[in-house]
This record gives structure tokens, C-alpha cells and sequence, in this order.
């Protein structure tokens, strides 16, 4: 018997030490990701009665901030722009739980972090509360200039530091007054809320990098990239046949230029006119699926951008266009598949391709940044309740889609669209700019487009120092000068303001709670 | 004095501080003050716990040191959290203490040998069946969330289960000893397979089998489990066949199939166990808090008295050991299952070394009870099994799970002494030298 009874303490060994793997996951693995939950309300209930960190522009504005007040609860959130910065900042509510740079800051702004608990235990007598305080990337007035020039059109519009990731400005419309939901008096907040969540027009939805969009003919400088990098395009070669519809191998459905335009030619002239048919062609014939694939992949296309906001979403390029069929039609030419025709249309920025503004924006910063995508990101420093900094960001790479070399030539360009291009409208004197429109059909009767606008600009002869993305939702009409009629003035304006130098910045911001 | 007994004497006092330590802390953590009563308190905590040690000394001298003492941590620490959540409650848990160790005393006391029980297996088998049946009977039980399993006279209510899988316990130890010899022989044949005489396990697969069915028309799942693994555990280790084992899981896994399907709250058990984010607001939240409870504590825990409580549905009884890991951490909740396990080897062990069949088994049949219960409830609250409706002995609350482990505990330490007396003689005797007779030559 005592064989068995030596083997049955065995098992009950193993049973235990299956619920010790089991705890120390529970407790030390999932423990954090259990704790961001956010239907767990843990975190915000022992944090609701605390003072919290205010979340400020580079240029010193105080856009959130915790007031003392008289009640059940001993503080009260205040965002005192309004619904200016509500996209980036999120909101922070007991009810509701967070969401925006009040979740992925949560700690710092409570003070929980260990370098601000540190700080804290080493001036246990000092009469303060130690609070991280967020100082954001974004400028006030550059954010201004985007409300301002979008209006009260359904858009988005981002613009960001391509040598950094920094991100200047991310405004879209329509947005939310988010004082209205964190008010402490419960049931209006909970009315307030509701009534948001059903507005077909979404305010609440971070469109900026929450939301995809067809890009239209700003996704030609992926096509463009794809090519040079390939190198079957080069600056004067293939010149591609002047025409007003091209039909790609297996279909018989046409891809027109809008307007009716007759287009062709070598890819400085396709990109300054934003001809179609040109790059339908080179897409589906000269460069093939493959290369497509990789290169939109290598642009971020199918992952989430590394935004330091919760829930982005990933913009789409489609990675299967079926089996290969046969060879192309000449030597040069990419092999045919069951979904070229998908691949002609993808080329220009339409079928299954969708890309969120802010991915865009990196398309230009690309282009802008010698070929390296730095990570986006929104903070800048945290700094304690004395103003010290505990934190800075470190910039960081996320993807080169392409050479250095490339990027030039897409450089020269991008500048030469702006130049005598659809995109006049983006000039700015005395400063070097690039740009590519777009108009993403997305209706036929009666035809709608988005219209779009990505760019960058910088002083003469020096990298740029800005790029930017504008998308006006769901125009009249469908015409390639849409994209430089509607949105090139937004971001030109957007461009200025972001080109001149910020307003001065008081000495560290005012500390609140 | 024995040497066991002053160990055990010096582990209690350890246990004591323990438990005085952490109710001062408790306090400080929830009311930011010492409570006024720490002085009684610890005076009577104490006192309890020597009161037992002392009855050992003079009942049962012989026995395992480490038993005692960890049946009276764990019943500490219980209290602690019990008085830290709902100082109602924890009134009521400090007289069940004193009932549990009063009963502890008692069983020292009544079961002056092993053999008693051994004599009366067929009664304490009847009685047995009777307090399973108890709850089930229209006017007796009581239906309380859904479940038969409590009973109520005048003022006291009690779960009659807990006491029926110790009379159970025996009488299996008692029965397959009995026919033990018959049972390993295996002369009976079906096709490869060699098992004894089916005629032979008629009683007690009828005893067992009445005990299941009572208890699924009771809708207490986890006593069903409970039973079923004791009986299983028992006849493997009486017989040493491995027929017995393999056809067992069989049975469970067709018995839980059967349940699965037939039962609302089974399947719901299990999907939660699954997914419990299906239904964050409804039948998953009991488990989801107890998660969160376990991610709050992280590694080193809030502090006792400094967790978020009110969160956790039952946490004073089935939950209790989320509030374990929310407080006391990582650290916390190993310390716990090193406890349970510590005692599950001391019980193992006095099985082992005790040299009468009987007593073998019923040493196993005790510690199995403990051991699976423990690791049923730990198992459930942190999703590592299906949630089954079971205490955790010695730390939840509840007066009859309280008093029916202090009597298993105590039985242990009986069948512990008797183990230990047996090797008595043969260290105490002296060994006489005999010096040799030099003979010159």
C-alpha cells in the first residue's frame, strides 16, 4: 500500500505545483494587462480620491487638469480647450473608464510609476503631492490651425516632426467636449455619453488614427516606392503609353483618369498629374503583387503604427491577389495573377486598400525623413510637481521603407507636384515643400470622393521639418483637382503655422491637483 | 516531555504571533488604527491554540508536531481576513474556533484508539448516508442559492456534508480492509481486463452511488466531486490496482459529461472557466473580480487591510483566497499552498508509517479530503479549474466546514500517536552491553 500512497502524494505534488505556475502567472504575468483592463475599475477607484498630473501642450497650455472641489468626489477633471485636444488627451472618468494619453499615462499622472513613487520616498517630509505631470508633443496653435482651416467639414487632419515621430497636431472632426462626460454628476455625464455613442456622425471616434479611408491617389507614393525600389521605375523609365483608360490583364473593366484626362509618361510627370492609368499599369504590370505587398508592408501598411494612444488601428493592403496564371505580356513584365485587375485598382489607392490618416502622414514623413519612419508618439516629457523631468521619450525607428537614395528622387518629386502640380495649392514661399493630392472615390451616383492632401515642407535646403496628412471626408464631384481644391489648403495653412516658431513657452507649466 | 510536543509548542507560539501580527496590521491597513481588543484577542487566540496543544500532551503525545500548528495558522490567518472584511462575521467565526477546537478536544477525547472506529464501521456508514440524505428531506433542508445542502435546528444551521464525508472516509477505510483480499484478487474476467468479483463491491459502490445521486438531487456538485475522489483515491491505495484508477476517471469523465448537459449551472461553470469576459456583468463576475483581486495584488500584495474589498462576491467564503492574493500578494498565496501542502505530507506521512491497514487508510482518506478540497476551491478561483462550490478548509468561513476539519485534524493526530507509540518501545529501549569474559589462556 505504500507505493500507492507514495504515488498518490506524487500527484497531489503535481496538482499543487500546477496551481503555483498557475498563480505566479496570474499574479506576476497577466497582472499587469489584468490591471489596464478597462472594465477594471481598480485602478480608478484608488486613484478617483488622489490628485492627478496635468497633461499640457509643448507650448506650455494646460489642456487637462484635476480641481479641487467640494462633494463626493475631492476632484474634478477639467479640460479647459474643450474639444481641441479631446482626441488625444481621452478622458478620465471614474464612470466610464479611460481611454487616450490619460490611459497610457495613467500611471504617471497618478504618481504610481516607480520613478515617481521613488521621488516621492525621497522627500517624505516635503508638504506635495508627487504627480507626474504630461507635456505633450503637440503645439497649441498648430492643433488651432487645423480646427480652424477644417471647419465644420467631417475630416482629419495630423501633422508631425518627421526627423522625431513627434506629433505636432491631430485634430478630427467631429470632436467632443469632454468636460460633459467626466463631470462628476453622474447621470448627466451618463446622458451626455449616450447621446454621443448614437450620433451617426461618431465625435467620439478619433478618426486620426482610429479610422481607414480609402487613400486614393496619395497611396501612388507607395506604388511609386515600390517601384524604385524594385528597380524596374526609374526617373525616365518605363514611360508609359498616353491614355485616357487602362484595362488591366483578365478583366474588361476599364480604369479611368478622372475628368476624362489623357495621361501618361515617366514618373515625375504621372505623380504631377496624378495620372491612373499610369500607375494602374505599373502597379499590376511592371511591378507585380509581391513587391506591392512588401513595400505597403514595409510602410506600416497591415500593423498598428506604435502610437502612444490606445486601440489604433492598422491600415489594410491586401496580401493575396491569388494564383499565378502565366507570364505577363512582354519579357519586363511582372507575371500575371488571378487578381491583377484588384491589384490595378489597389495601385491607385482604391479596392481593398484603407489607410488611417495618420498612416499617411507617415508616408510623407517617409519621404521626408531620408526613408525611415520614425514611432509616432504624443508624449514628450513627464515632469514631477516641482518641474523636474523624470521622463523623456526616446525617439525610436519604426520602419524604412526604402533607401535613402529613393527617398531623394520621391523627394524631387513630390516637390515638383507642388511646383506645377495638383498641388500648387500647398506652396509656401521661402520654405522647400513636397506634396502628393488624392481623391479616394468612394460613391459613384452621384460621385463622392474624399479628398486628400499628404506633404512635407522645410527651410531651403535643409531636411523638412514637418509632415502632414489632411483627409475632408466625402466631397461632391469626383476630379482630380479635389484633392488640391479642398484639402491643400488646410494643410498649407496647417504647414505654416507648424513652420514658424511656437509661441514662448512658459517655464515649466503650472502644476495642478 | 516528548521532543515532538515541544516543537509543536514552539511552532504554535510562532503561529500565534503570526496571526497576532497580522490582525494588528489588518487593522492598521483598513482603519489607519490598533484595534482596541488586541490584547483579549491575542489572549484568547492564544489560549485556544495551547488549550488544544495541551490536550495533545496529555491525549496524544506521541504525534506529528507540524498538524496542530497548521490547522491553527490557517484558522488564524482565516480569521484575520474574515474580521478585515465583515466584523459580523468574524464574531460568529471566533465561536466556531472555539466549537472546532472544543470538537478537536472532544474526538482526542471519545477516540482513545483507532480501533473504536474501526468497530463501528457500519454504523458510522449509516450515519454517514443519513447526513447526506439530511438536506435533501422537504422539511429539514434548507434550499440556499440554489443548492440542498444545508440543514437548520431551531437557531443553528449547518452543511451536514462535511460531517458525512468524514463518517464516509472511515467507513470505506473500514469496509475495503475488510474485503481487501477479495478485492485485489483479481478473478474475474472481462475480455483482457482482470477485476475481482463484482458481488464484493456492492456495499460500498451502493453506499457511494447513493451518496452521488442524493447530491446531484442536492445540486452540491462539489461535495459529489469530493466523494467521488475519495472513493476513488481510497479503493486505488487498498487495492494497488490500477483497474480501479482507470475505470474511476472513465466514470467521472462520463458522469461529467452527464452533468455538462444536463445541468444549467454546469455548463455555465464551465464556459465561465473558459471565457468569463462572455458575460462580464453577469455569470462571469464573480471570477473576473476574483482576477483582478489576484492582478491587484501583483507579487508582493497591497497590504493586508489595504485591498479594494467589496468587489469580490463571497469573499469571506469561496472567494477568500482572491483576497489572499489581493493582500498579501504572490508571497501571500504560495505561503497558503505550502501550508496545505505541508499538511497534506504530514497526513501522507503518518498513512505511510502507520503499520495497520485500516489505519493507512483512513490516515489517506482524511488527507485526501483536505488535499482535493483545497486544491478544488485554490484551483477555481484562479481559473485553473471549473468553479466548484466547496470551502477552503480552515480559512473560509463557515462553521461546519470549521468543526469537521478540526475532527479530521484530530483524528489524524490520533492515528499519528498510535503511529508513533508503536515506534516508541523501540527507541526507548536501552541497549545493555554485555562485556565478554576474557578468558586468559
Amino acid at each position: 500500500m505504500n507505493s500507492s500512497i507514495r504515488k498518490l502524494g506524487i500527484a497531489v505534488v503535481i496538482c499543487y505545483l500546477a496551481l503555483f505556475a498557475k498563480l505566479n502567472h496570474l499574479q506576476l504575468v497577466e497582472g499587469p494587462s489584468l490591471n489596464r483592463r478597462p472594465d477594471n475599475s481598480r485602478a480608478i477607484e484608488r486613484d478617483v480620491n488622489r490628485p492627478r498630473g496635468t497633461i499640457s501642450t509643448s507650448d506650455g497650455v494646460i489642456v487637462a487638469r484635476s480641481n479641487e472641489v467640494e462633494g463626493k468626489y475631492r476632484f474634478q477633471r477639467e479640460y479647459p480647450l474643450g474639444d481641441l485636444f479631446a482626441h488625444i488627451t481621452g478622458t478620465y472618468s471614474f464612470l466610464f473608464g479611460t481611454d487616450g494619453a490619460e490611459r497610457t499615462y495613467n500611471d504617471e499622472l497618478a504618481g504610481q510609476t516607480a520613478a515617481l513613487k521613488l521621488s516621492g520616498y525621497l522627500n517624505p517630509f516635503v508638504e506635495r503631492s508627487n504627480v507626474g505631470n504630461l507635456t505633450l508633443t503637440a503645439r497649441s496653435d498648430v492643433q488651432q490651425a487645423a480646427k480652424d482651416a477644417l471647419g465644420d467639414r467631417k475630416g482629419s487632419v495630423v501633422a508631425l516632426d518627421p526627423r522625431s515621430g513627434a506629433i505636432l497636431a491631430m485634430w478630427s472632426n467631429p470632436s467632443f467636449d469632454p468636460n460633459a462626460i467626466v463631470t462628476n454628476a453622474s447621470a448627466e455625464a451618463a446622458l451626455v455619453r449616450q447621446f454621443l455613442n448614437a450620433s451617426p456622425d461618431k465625435p467620439l471616434l478619433a478618426r486620426a488614427y482610429r479610422e481607414r479611408f480609402f487613400p486614393g491617389s496619395t497611396f501612388k507614393i507607395v506604388t511609386s516606392t515600390a517601384g524604385l525600389e524594385s528597380g524596374k521605375v526609374t526617373e525616365l523609365t518605363p514611360a508609359y503609353p498616353r491614355l485616357s483608360k487602362y484595362t488591366p490583364p483578365k478583366t474588361i473593366r476599364p480604369i479611368s483618369n478622372f475628368d476624362g484626362a489623357t495621361c501618361g509618361g515617366t514618373l515625375f510627370e504621372l505623380l504631377r498629374v496624378s495620372c491612373n492609368t499610369g500607375f494602374a499599369q505599373m502597379g499590376a504590370e511592371t511591378i507585380g503583387p509581391q513587391p506591392m505587398i512588401d513595400t505597403a508592408e514595409k510602410f506600416g501598411f497591415n500593423s498598428v503604427p506604435p502610437l502612444d494612444l490606445p486601440d489604433g488601428a492598422a491600415s489594410v493592403f491586401p496580401t493575396d491577389f491569388g494564383k499565378q496564371l502565366g507570364p505577363g505580356a512582354t519579357p519586363e513584365s511582372a507575371p500575371v495573377f488571378e487578381n491583377t485587375p484588384a491589384l490595378a485598382q489597389a495601385s491607385i489607392g482604391q479596392n481593398d486598400v484603407s489607410a488611417t490618416p495618420l498612416e499617411m502622414a507617415l508616408v510623407a514623413a517617409a519621404v521626408a525623413n531620408g526613408g525611415t519612419i520614425m514611432a509616432p508618439h504624443v508624449m514628450a516629457q513627464i515632469r514631477d510637481s516641482k518641474g523636474g523631468v523624470v521622463e523623456t521619450h526616446v525617439d525610436a525607428v519604426w520602419k524604412q521603407p526604402m533607401t535613402a537614395a529613393t527617398a531623394a528622387i520621391l523627394k524631387r518629386a513630390m516637390e515638383g507636384v507642388v511646383d506645377g502640380g495638383t498641388a500648387k495649392g500647398l506652396d509656401i514661399a521661402g520654405f522647400d515643400v513636397g506634396g502628393k493630392t488624392g481623391t479616394a472615390q468612394v460613391g459613384s451616383s452621384p460621385p463622392r470622393s474624399h479628398a486628400w492632401i499628404i506633404g512635407f515642407a522645410g527651410p531651403p535646403g535643409a531636411a523638412p521639418t514637418v509632415a502632414v496628412a489632411v483627409i475632408v471626408e466625402g466631397q461632391d464631384g469626383l476630379s482630380e483637382q479635389t484633392g488640391g481644391r479642398v484639402a491643400a489648403p488646410i494643410a498649407k495653412k496647417v504647414l505654416q503655422v507648424a513652420l514658424a516658431p511656437p509661441p514662448a513657452a512658459p517655464s515649466p507649466p503650472v502644476p495642478g491637483g | 516531555m516528548n521532543p515532538r510536543r515541544r516543537i509543536e509548542l514552539g511552532l504554535l507560539i510562532m503561529a500565534g504571533v503570526i496571526v497576532g501580527a497580522a490582525y494588528t496590521l489588518a487593522s492598521l491597513g483598513r482603519d489607519a488604527s490598533i484595534p482596541a481588543n488586541v490584547g483579549p484577542f491575542l489572549a484568547i487566540v492564544l489560549g485556544l491554540f495551547l488549550g488544544a496543544h495541551l490536550v495533545v500532551r496529555k491525549l496524544a503525545p506521541n504525534a506529528d508536531p507540524i498538524l496542530l500548528p497548521i490547522a491553527a495558522l490557517l484558522n488564524g490567518i482565516g480569521y484575520v481576513f474574515i474580521a478585515r472584511l465583515n466584523e459580523r462575521l468574524a464574531a460568529q467565526q471566533a465561536a466556531w474556533t472555539a466549537v472546532g477546537i472544543l470538537g478537536f478536544a472532544v474526538t482526542l477525547l471519545v477516540i482513545k484508539r483507532v480501533r473504536t472506529l474501526e468497530r463501528m464501521r457500519y454504523t458510522i456508514g449509516l450515519v454517514g448516508l443519513v447526513l447526506v440524505i439530511l438536506p435533501a428531506i422537504p422539511f429539514v433542508g434548507r434550499e440556499i442559492n440554489g443548492a440542498k445542502i444545508w440543514v437548520r435546528l431551531g437557531p443553528i444551521s449547518f452543511q451536514p456534508g462535511e460531517f458525512a464525508k468524514l463518517a464516509l472516509a472511515v467507513f470505506f477505510a473500514a469496509y475495503l480492509i475488510e474485503q481487501r483480499e477479495v478485492l485485489s484478487m483479481a478473478t474475474f474476467k472481462i475480455g483482457p481486463l482482470r477485476m475481482p468479483e463484482p458481488v464484493r463491491l456492492v456495499p460500498v459502490v451502493l453506499a457511494w452511488g447513493v451518496s452521488l445521486v442524493v447530491m446531484f438531487f442536492e445540486r452540491d456538485l462539489g461535495s459529489a466531486l469530493m466523494f467521488f475522489m475519495l472513493f476513488l483515491v481510497v479503493v486505488w491505495v487498498a487495492t494497488g490496482r490500477a483497474f480501479y484508477l482507470v475505470t474511476g476517471f472513465g466514470l467521472f469523465a462520463a458522469g461529467a459529461y452527464v452533468a455538462w448537459r444536463t445541468f444549467d449551472h454546469v455548463q455555465t461553470r464551465v464556459s465561465m472557466w473558459i471565457n468569463p469576459w462572455q458575460d462580464p456583468q453577469g455569470k462571469g463576475y464573480q471570477i473576473i473580480q476574483a482576477s483582478y483581486a489576484f492582478a491587484w495584488g501583483g507579487v508582493g500584495g497591497t497590504g493586508l487591510g489595504l485591498g479594494i474589498s467589496g468587489r469580490v462576491p463571497y469573499q469571506e467564503t469561496d472567494f477568500i483566497f482572491a483576497i489572499i492574493g489581493e493582500e498579501l500578494g504572490l508571497f501571500g498565496t504560495v505561503a497558503v499552498l505550502s501550508a496545505y501542502l505541508l499538511l497534506t505530507g504530514a497526513g501522507l506521512r503518518v498513512a505511510i508509517r502507520s503499520t495497520d491497514p485500516f489505519k493507512k487508510l483512513l490516515g489517506v482518506g482524511l488527507t485526501t479530503i483536505i488535499a482535493v478540497q483545497s486544491f478544488l476551491i485554490m484551483g477555481g478561483v484562479t481559473r485553473l479549474l471549473p468553479l466548484t462550490g466547496v470551502t477552503l478548509p480552515f480559512l473560509s468561513y463557515g462553521g461546519s466546514s470549521l468543526v469537521a476539519n478540526w475532527i479530521a485534524i484530530a483524528l489524524l493526530i490520533r492515528l499519528s500517536d498510535e503511529q508513533g507509540a508503536e515506534k516508541k518501545p523501540a527507541t526507548d529501549e536501552t541497549t545493555t552491553i554485555v562485556r565478554p569474559n576474557v578468558v586468559a589462556t
